[in-house]
């Protein structure tokens, strides 16, 4: 028995790859949980941290931010998209799938490619989703108090919005990067963790103010912020580096993938 | 088919596999017989383009497995039958299978039905029993529907009626015109199921060839006899051309002569025996012979549970 050849492919691609993948990531049930963890999570901790800022007097609102203020919730979906994106590597190694995903698509970077487009796409999805909704809880638990108006249309506003999607997107390649060089889930979780939360930490208590080119922290206050703050990146230099650590972490992925058999 | 060719994989300081050469036709069942740890899994990782070979070439049909267009639908195989997440149904499996390689959807029903699984279609693959899950990794290997099948070890926690299901598949398979590759450290069942052999120990091979060929030149037969006499017994088939060992329970195997040629000894010498017994070689003695030197890890000098025991895997 032969096949009809699926429309005009005369041999396996990314096309069916990244089919197979998709399919993959939501035929689990842990994706969903991550996902429910990563939009509750995020959208609770945005209306806790809100709420923190509303109904105080007028004067307390000088120089107040609230679109980044909105924007809070999302270190807990940072974390949770990475573990989203280092679980698909990593299910994947320790179940020993690997090899029969590698049989079937056997052109390894054509393989890894094909998990960070699905991993990328369903991570930038989320993550704007995510903004957005932020923004709009943010709005609507601070426009009782005494904010000045504020809307998507002011300057810089949709700018922080959009561009905090694209990190949680660009997250997600990361947490995927790391888990496809490391293999195991909770190595990539800590290295994960590592990255987000402790490096930032750590870098605080060194001279040299190097905390600000770590990746929250220029979500926190050069991306998602409205109202420049003295002492950290600019968006656009925030943007550029946050792009450059992704390239390099998947770059990394890409050569152990290659490299090391499975 | 497949060819491999001076295939040599180290790991490390370790060979698996060394400078190994052989063919995989169609039309047959080839079996892969070595003691555990003799290169068997690794070999065929290699073919399947999961390890990348020291040197030398595993090619299918012509071509190294990452060269081929549509590689499920050319080549099938079950190398571990744990290699699927836990938490994913056994269709979902499949369907993702099915779709890296444009493989309509309606057969993954096929081979859910030809494995007999169709009931459990929609279970989660990590509740499946070890024979569930051989047959699921069948199910995954015939996906293609392939001319080219590899198994690692198929019948590994099998009862006796999945291994008879397993036998009929591959000597079906083969039938049908394609070339099936089955590995086992268990010579019984590749007595029973294969046409051709291919031994290695060490990595290296031992032999390359069919299984009457196999039995016949390296586990002669004997005789069995039983005897008051061993001394007079001895020298007569001696002088007849024969040779003789001393077997357990005060018995003597006589080769080099058939039963027949013992009887008329005996009667001709007016010796007395009480017993006279022709023993076959099994593939099994033969095996043992060929690899005694090349058993890599051999327990407190019984080379027989070494080879054939518990069937724990000892592959890389």
């Amino acid at each position: 028995m032969t096949f009809a050849s699926g429309r005009h492919s005369s041999r396996y691609g990314l096309r069916q790859a990244c089919r197979a993948e998709w399919a993959k990531v939501f035929s689990i049930r842990s994706t969903w949980w991550t996902l429910f963890v990563t939009v509750v999570g995020t959208l609770v901790v945005t209306a806790l941290s809100a709420s923190s800022a509303a109904h105080h007097r007028p004067g307390w609102y000088q120089g107040f931010d609230p679109t980044n203020q909105s924007m809070s919730g999302l270190a807990i979906g940072a974390l949770a998209i990475g573990v989203l994106g280092a679980v698909v590597f990593t299910s994947e190694y320790g179940s020993g799938t690997i090899r029969s995903s590698m049989a079937a698509t056997p052109r390894r970077l054509k393989f890894l490619l094909a998990k960070l487009l699905v991993v990328g796409a369903v991570a930038l999805a989320v993550g704007e989703g995510l903004t957005f909704s932020c923004f709009a809880l943010g709005h609507a638990i601070l426009g009782s108090s005494l904010v000045p108006p504020w809307s998507l249309t002011d300057p810089g506003v949709l700018r922080a919005v959009v561009g905090s999607g694209v990190t949680i997107g660009l997250l997600g390649l990361m947490g995927a990067a790391i888990g496809a060089a490391v293999r195991r889930t909770a190595g990539a979780i800590g290295i994960y963790v590592a990255l987000l939360f402790l490096l930032p930490l750590l870098l605080t208590k060194m001279p040299g103010n190097l905390a600000r080119f770590t990746p929250l922290i220029i979500i926190a206050n050069s991306i998602a912020a409205v109202v420049r703050q003295t002492g950290f990146v600019s968006p656009v230099v925030g943007f550029v580096l946050f792009a450059c650590y992704t390239v390099a972490i998947i770059l990394l992925g890409a050569v152990v993938v290659t490299r090391r058999d499975p | 088919m497949i060819s491999v060719n001076s295939l040599t994989k180290q790991f490390g300081n370790a060979r698996a596999v060394s400078n190994l050469s052989f063919e995989v036709v169609p039309g047959v069942v080839t079996g892969f017989l070595g003691p555990n740890g003799s290169g068997k899994s690794t070999t065929m990782r290699t073919i399947m383009g999961l390890d990348t070979p020291t040197s030398g070439t595993a090619l299918v049909n012509g071509k190294p497995y990452r060269e081929l267009n549509w590689p499920l639908r050319e080549v099938g195989a079950l190398l571990d039958a744990n290699a699927v997440h836990p938490a994913r149904t056994a269709y979902s499996h499949l369907r993702c299978l099915a779709y890296t390689n444009d493989i309509p959807l309606a057969r993954v029903d096929e081979v859910l039905g030809i494995v007999g699984l169709t009931d459990v279609a929609n279970k989660r693959a990590g509740k499946f029993s070890l024979g569930m899950g051989q047959r699921f990794g069948m199910a995954g290997a015939l996906l293609g529907d392939p001319g080219v099948l590899l198994f690692d070890e198929p019948v590994n926690g099998l009862d006796p009626e999945g291994i008879r299901w397993v036998r009929n598949l591959l000597r079906g398979l083969a039938a049908e015109g394609r070339a099936v590759f089955v590995s086992s450290h268990l010579i019984s069942e590749m007595a029973l199921t294969a046409d051709r052999l291919v031994v290695i120990g060490r990595g290296a091979l031992i032999a390359d060839t069919t299984v009457r060929d196999f039995t016949a030149l390296n586990g002669p037969d004997s005789v069995r006899v039983v005897t008051p006499d061993v001394q007079s017994f001895a020298a007569a088939v001696r002088r007849a051309g024969g040779e003789v060992d001393l077997v357990p329970d005060d018995a003597v195997a006589v080769r080099g002569m058939t039963s027949a040629a013992v009887g008329e000894l005996v009667a001709r010498e007016r010796l007395i025996v009480h017993e006279l017994t022709p023993v076959r070689a099994s593939l099994e003695d033969a095996f043992m012979e060929l690899t005694r030197d090349a058993v890599e890890y051999r327990s407190g000098g019984s080379t027989e549970a070494a080879l054939i025991g518990s069937g724990g895997e000892g592959e890389l």
